[in-house]
């Protein structure tokens, strides 16, 4: 009777701490590798087309998964974070595909030809009104080449 | 004659269409963050892809960021924050549409640190409030920067916390709000 008991305590011992291992792993488990993560590929102006067009079939395609694209440089910042914010060229004037980048390159600049992979945010909406047109995001960007 | 009429209408209608950008400031890199201090651990998160438009003139102000765009230091943190508690995928973005109640007191060609305060509503998780607030506006060289801070309460947005973490978790949030704006030229 005695020794059912304990060995009914180790059982449970043994399933709380599994359960804890489990829960601890899951809790610091590590964000996703997008340098290494397989990606889908395109360029900036069909991206940012794909979301003016049919937004629906844009978000299935791209949203939140790791996108590679292509295009050309138009404008390089910082944000306030020191991240380096890299905008594409798109076919709308003023709207851009708005990557920010997990990596800091010193050597883009306007004008350049580049591919970064990121995770699609989606696309934000500016203000027609006021002339100001929305962008496609990216976060967590890595230049490809 | 009717050349001469044509021409001044020309230079009303430009005038008037580079005065109605005239006092447009806006930035698509603003920054959101926002921190919660709970008995298992903080929670804090940054978003840098904040849309943001303010017209100095009429004091109109709007942000608009996307939930997904949150960056947690813990991969499940972000994982729990946009499928459990924001449901990214129904409610992909936050919004707020105000007006700076005193932008009269601010004067573009004097730099300073100008006090305001702010009224509109704020949409989070698909629920609509109407909130005030305070904020700073930073006036320099003809550049400007914003700065806000706030306290979100959960519930007011319908944000639904598990039963088994509610002790651990704050009942609100504190949201800081930093942009630095761009002429609409």
């Amino acid at each position: 009777m005695r020794k059912k008991g304990r060995t009914i305590l180790f059982i449970l011992i043994a399933f709380a701490l599994f359960a804890f291992v489990i829960g601890f792993l899951l809790w610091n488990k590590p964000h996703v590798n997008v340098k290494d993560a397989d990606a889908v590929t395109t360029d900036a102006i069909a991206l940012y087309s794909s979301f003016m067009s049919d937004s629906a079939k844009a978000k299935s395609a791209f949203l939140d998964k790791v996108v590679e694209v292509s295009g050309v440089v138009q404008e390089v910042s910082m944000n306030q974070q020191r991240q380096q914010v890299v905008l594409l060229k798109t076919s709308v004037p003023g709207a851009s595909v708005n990557c920010t980048m997990e990596q800091n390159r010193n050597k883009i600049k306007p004008g350049d030809r580049v591919v970064i992979k990121g995770i699609c945010s989606g696309y934000i909406g500016g203000d027609r009104e006021m002339g100001i047109p929305g962008d496609v995001f990216l976060i967590r960007c890595y230049p490809s080449i | 004659m009717k050349r001469g009429i044509i021409i001044l209408l020309f230079i009303i209608f430009c005038c008037s269409y580079c005065n109605s950008y005239g006092q447009l400031y806006f930035t698509k890199n603003g920054r959101i963050s926002f921190f919660s201090k709970t008995g298992l651990e903080n929670i804090s998160a940054d978003n840098n892809q904040v849309l943001s438009v303010v017209n100095m003139e009429t004091g109109a102000l709007q942000f608009s960021l996307l939930n997904n765009a949150f960056f947690f230091p813990k991969a499940k943190m972000q994982e729990d924050f946009n499928e459990n508690y924001m449901e990214s995928d129904k409610y992909p973005k936050s919004t707020f549409k105000g007006i700076i109640t005193d932008i009269g007191t601010i004067n573009l060609n004097n730099d300073g640190n100008y006090h305001v305060h702010v009224k509109g509503d704020l949409t989070i998780h698909g629920v609509t409030k109407n909130i005030t607030t305070t904020g700073d506006l930073i006036i320099k060289n003809g550049n400007i920067s914003a700065t806000a801070s706030f306290k979100v309460l959960l519930t007011d947005y319908n944000i639904k916390i598990p039963t088994i973490v509610t002790d651990k978790i704050a009942k609100d949030i504190t949201v800081t709000v930093s942009c630095n704006y761009e002429k609409k030229l």
